[in-house]
Parts: structure tokens; sequence; C-alpha cells
């Protein structure tokens, strides 16, 4: 009853959420755009265990894949086992055994990895992560090598006549488990055990003054991080149909990390956002250059400099000009600002496509680059120098226009 | 009846001896101050008290339970609380979450994932009582760490009182606050400890003489004398030990 009234508090955004999950699949139906939305579903789970660790609890792990992974294996697995009916259910709850593996990895390796957090949680948890990963190349009975295990997600009993065997349908079971992850994942930052997260990580010292063992509550912490990423493991098994050392190792640990800290740490929302615009890149990036890993490199850095909280930090920097009701008035300087900053971003990806088409000429953008003339170069870099020159002249505009609309009206208790 | 006794306790860090060998008993509900010069042992000796630091030797007993070399939060769950000398506040959760923390344990939640805090009215309550009687209502939503430097003070005294413990230890509460601010402070101190025991470090003499039944003066790891404020100030060794020495650098 508890859980629903607070649901009831902030329902028009939750019902906004569970439509735009069900309701993009309709609107974007093309296979390669379900086979994105299965990936974003998939990313939102994993990403937002992350923030369980890193934005609530201060944890930085470098091995959350572990969970993800072997909650992924043992999917597969029983995936494998409904295949040969050595068990009996559908397919729909595979996530559970994600989620139950996911779980009991995380007590056992939380157990001690929780002992401190710091360095030495994220040392821990690096060696770990090499550890689990190079021990399933090890253990190819059960891993299958490098090769990876492979299962069917068409046997079982069917779903009122649903047999899976299409993307979209695995989708709809995507869609429900990620409402339900996000919901109870959300749920459980509203809880003592959840806000106490927030405490240990910014004073664990002051946590055990008021009554609370700071290893403890990082323990409950990595374990619930644990359980959801086991979640997302088994979505990624029910969406692949197959899973190799590559979901457990330090690369998908690192991707985790790259999603949630892109979206914004600090934020609820902002390992969604995360997950929704690296999986974006990922997919739609990549048919068109094969420079795209450059391209994400680059967006981290810039985010870590100019954007430390992110995306959904960026939106939440309006919050003051939204109460002084005076969002548009920067409507106009973002223009000024955006457009010659596009041609920019165009001017110098030109410049660095061309630089990778070894002499080629290729079509980018409706024009013919060729790497090989000169006068191509030189335009260009003259496009690219303007564009620059526009930035610069329109900055300081756009820095009054701020200033303005986030200026604080008179009020009694300054915070300083 | 003494909530808190202390039984020849020593702390060492390698070869330097800290606190050597140090017996007191605090009265339940007695305002006791702790005074002595720079490096005399007084924050170690909350330290050693509150569980931050374990004991070279001796036994600490409150309310008929030893409880040195445990660990902080089962000294706090048995009714004791204290502040910090550095203000030690969750500085990136609001004002109102500082303190509804502080009250989770002694409201009986423990490590609860299952109650929803939005739902505990009797806890929100409570929290904004605290925060009334503190003075920071009007900043409940503001991140903690954003606020003045002596509103931040009123924090760290918020968050030890919050769970009602019946042993208050102040590191030096007053510190760094301009004269009127001290004022307001002391006024504070005395409202939310009435009827509760104080145990409190503080440089500042009118204000230690102006709140506490007792004082114990600590020099060099030991305590020369505990009495009664006026025996204190007519001790001529304390006098030659503490108080000359701030006759003479004011």
């Amino acid at each position: 009853m508890e859980i629903l009234k607070t649901i009831a508090k902030k329902s028009p955004i939750w019902i906004a959420y569970l439509a735009a999950l069900l309701g993009l699949p309709l609107i974007f139906d093309s296979i390669l755009a379900i086979s994105i939305f299965n990936q974003m579903a998939i990313g939102i789970v994993f990403a937002l265990s992350y923030n369980m660790l890193l934005g609530q609890g201060g944890m930085l792990s470098f091995g959350h894949a572990v969970y993800f992974g072997l909650g992924g294996f043992l999917a597969v697995h029983t995936l494998i086992l409904i295949e040969f009916e050595t068990v009996y259910f559908s397919i729909i709850f595979i996530p559970v055994i994600g989620g139950v593996i996911g779980l009991l990895a995380a007590i056992f390796i939380g157990s001690f990895s929780t002992r401190k957090a710091g360095t030495v949680f994220a040392m821990i948890s690096l060696g770990i992560g090499e550890l689990i990963a190079a021990s399933s190349l090890i253990f190819s009975d059960f891993f299958g090598g490098e090769a990876g295990i492979s299962g069917d997600r068409t046997y079982g009993p069917t779903f009122f006549g649903v047999d899976f065997a299409q993307n979209d349908q695995i989708y709809y079971v995507a869609a429900i488990w990620v409402f339900i992850a996000t919901l109870f994942m959300y749920l459980f930052t509203q809880t003592p055990a959840g806000r106490m997260a927030n405490a240990v990580r910014d004073n664990p010292e002051r946590a055990e003054f008021i009554g609370y063992s700071s290893r403890r509550i990082r323990f409950i912490s990595f374990c619930a991080s644990g359980l959801f990423a086991g979640i997302a493991g088994g979505l990624f098994a029910l969406n692949y149909e197959f899973i190799t050392e590559e979901n457990l190792n330090a690369a998908t640990s690192g991707r985790v990390l790259l999603m949630a800290y892109i979206g914004g740490l600090g934020y609820f929302i902002g390992p969604i956002i995360g997950a929704v615009v690296l999986t974006l890149m990922n997919s739609l990036l990549s048919n068109y250059t094969e420079l795209w890993m450059l391209y994400l490199g680059i967006m981290f850095l810039l985010t870590v400099i100019y954007l430390p909280r992110g995306f959904a930090g960026f939106i939440m920097m309006h919050q003051v000009a939204w109460i002084n009701n005076r969002l548009r008035s920067l409507a106009i300087p973002y223009l000024l600002i955006g457009l010659p900053s596009l041609v920019l971003l165009a001017g110098i990806i030109a410049m660095v496509e061309m630089s990778d088409h070894e002499g080629e000429a290729f079509h980018y953008l409706g024009f013919e680059l060729d790497p090989e003339s000169f006068i191509t170069w030189a335009i260009v870099a003259g496009f690219s120098l303007a564009a620059y020159a526009g930035v610069r002249a329109a900055l300081p505009q756009l820095k009054e226009a701020w200033e303005s609309a986030n200026a604080v009206p008179d009020s009694k208790d300054s915070k300083s | 009846m003494s909530i808190l006794t202390l039984n020849n306790i020593s702390k060492s860090f390698g070869e330097t001896e800290i606190i050597r060998g140090i017996d007191l008993a605090i009265e339940d509900g007695e305002k006791h101050a702790i005074i002595g010069p720079n490096g005399a042992g007084k924050s170690t000796l909350f330290h050693l008290i509150s569980g931050l630091h374990n004991v070279t030797g001796g036994s600490i007993v409150f309310k008929n339970q030893e409880i040195q070399n445990r660990p902080p939060f089962e000294i706090s769950r048995l009714g004791l609380a204290r502040s910090f000398q550095v203000t030690n506040i969750f500085h990136r959760m609001s004002v109102f979450e500082n303190v509804r923390c502080a009250l989770l344990w002694s409201k009986g939640f423990r490590y609860s994932f299952w109650h929803l805090l939005g739902r505990q009215s009797e806890l929100n309550d409570a929290a904004m009582h605290v925060l009334e009687e503190i003075g920071l209502s009007d900043q409940a939503q503001y991140p903690a760490g954003e606020l003045a430097y002596a509103a931040q003070r009123a924090l760290e005294l918020g968050i030890a009182i919050a769970s009602g413990a019946d042993l208050i230890m102040l590191d030096e509460p007053v510190a760094g606050m301009s004269i009127s601010e001290a004022e307001n402070a002391v006024e504070l101190i005395r409202k939310v400890t009435s009827g509760k025991t104080l145990i409190m470090v503080e440089h500042d003499m009118n204000i230690v003489f102006d709140i506490a039944d007792r004082i114990s003066v600590l020099v060099y790891g030991k305590i020369i004398a505990t009495d009664v404020p006026e025996k204190i100030r007519a001790n001529p060794q304390v006098q030659e030990a503490y108080l000359g020495e701030v006759a003479s650098s004011a």
C-alpha cells in the first residue's frame, strides 16, 4: 500500500515513462530500431544499477560487469535447461534467474570488498573483475571459452500464444522488466537504507556516530546493485540468446561507468539518459564511421571537463531559470551559439575523417570530400575557423543572458 | 549515580603517550567541561570515549556497560552522541535529510529497505521539530554544504542531539564563531541539552564557567583537577598550568 501511494504522488512521470517504453516500437518499428530499443532496455537497468554504487553509495567500481555477466551466463544456461525440458517455466521469468545470481555473487564478493570505500574498494573491484574474466576463459565447460554459450528463447511454455521468436516480442518483455526494475531502484532511494547510502557516501565517519555501520550500509547497496545488474544480464541473455566472456570483462565494466557518468551520477534519471545516448551513438554512429570510438572518447572527456554532473546535470542547471520563468530568454543566445558550434563540429569531424580516408574521396553531409585536394582542406578549415569566430562572438551574449536569467531575486536568506 | 566512568585509561600513538591514565566519573545530568592547553589530549579523550580510537589501557563504563574499543555505531546506539571540532556533516544532502538520517536508528528503522521515508509522518515531524529547535527550518531543503558556517555548526549540533541521546559530547561547539553567533550557540546548547548529561571541550572560559557544573583540567594527558568552577578558578596548580597561560597570551 505504501508503495502505491508513493508512486501515485509522482504518477504522471511514471505513467509517461511506461508509455514511452511501450509506445516507442509503435512509432519506430524497423528491425534496427527494435534492436536499438532492446539494447537501451538492457543499458538502462545496468547503468541504473551502477549508479546505486557510484552515484548513491560513493563506491567506484571497475568490475560491475561481473554481476551482469554471471547473471547472463546463468540465464543462458537456464534457457538451455528449458530447451531440454529439465525445467519448465516461461522464459519471461529468466531475468529473475539473472537477478538471483547477481545478488548471490554480490553477497559473496561484497562481504569483503565493501569493508572500505575509495581506492581500496576500486582496486578490489578491478581485481575481482580480472579474476572472473580470466576464470571464464579457463572453465570453458561452464563459460564456453571464447565462443561463449548460446541458447534459444523460443522453448518452454508460450506466454498467451507468444513464443518470442521475434525481437519486438522480446522487447515488450524487456520493457516491463525495465519498468519494474527502475521503479524498485527508485523506491530503494526512498528507504532508510537508501538514504543512509547517501550519508555514508558523503561522510562515512559521521554515519558511524548516528548508529550506522558504514560497512553494512555499503554492503546493502552493493547487494541491491548486484541484483539489478544480474537482471540486466538476464535481459541481455533473452535478447541475444548468447553470452561470452566479453560481457563480464573490464570493457563492459568500463562501458557502464561511461553510461552512468555521461548521463549524470548525481541524478536518478542520469543513467537512463546515459544509456539512451550511448546506445544511440554505439548503434547509429558505427554505421557511418569507423572512428566512432574516438568520438565517444572525446565526448566522455568533454563531459568530464565541462559537464562534471553529466547531461542530467546540464538539464538541471536550468532549474533556477525555470523557476524565474526566464527560460525563453535563453533560446536566442543558445541558437546563436548552437549554429556555429554545429558548423565547427562538422568541420572538425570532416578534417578528422579526411585524415582517416587515406586519399579516397567520400561523401559527407551531401558534399564530396577529397582528402588529396588542397582546396577541400582549405575550404573545410576556412568554414571551421569562421564557425569558431562565430562561437567566440556569441559567447558574451549567452553569458549575459545566463546571468540575468539565473539572478536570484532578493531572498530573505542568502545562500552563500 | 555516574553515567560514565573512565578507569585509568591511556592512549599511545606509537611511542608517544597522549593520554596517561585518566580516572573520571561523570554524574547523570551534570554539565561537565574539559579544559586544558593545546595538545593536552582533549580531542583524543573524546575520540576514545566515542569509539573513534581504541584505548591502549583501562576501561570506559557507560550505563553499566564497558564500551572501550567498541565501534562508534554500537556506542552511539547506547545513547551517547557527539559533535566534532571540525564541521562533520553530510554536505551533499539537504539539511532536512541530515537530521532525518540522524533520527533513523533511534526511531527503530535500522537497515530497513522496505519502509518508505516519505510515509513516516512521525519521523518527518520529529526531524522538523529538531530543525525548529536549532533554528534551521527555513533552510530545510538547502544542501547542507551550502549553509553559512554558524548554520553548519548548528546543524552539527542538531545531528548530535537528534537521536535523543542521554549523554552529549560537544567538541569546541563555538570555535570560529563571532561573539554574537557564540552567544546564540550557547543559548542553543543550553536549550537542547537541558535534562541531559553534557561533556564539553571549550576554549572560551566565559562559556565554560557559564555552562559547566564541574570542570576537569587536562594537562599533558592527565587530569590535574576536577571541581566546581569557583574552586577551579582558585586552584593554584590550575592557574599555573592553564589559566596563567591564557592570561599571558591575552
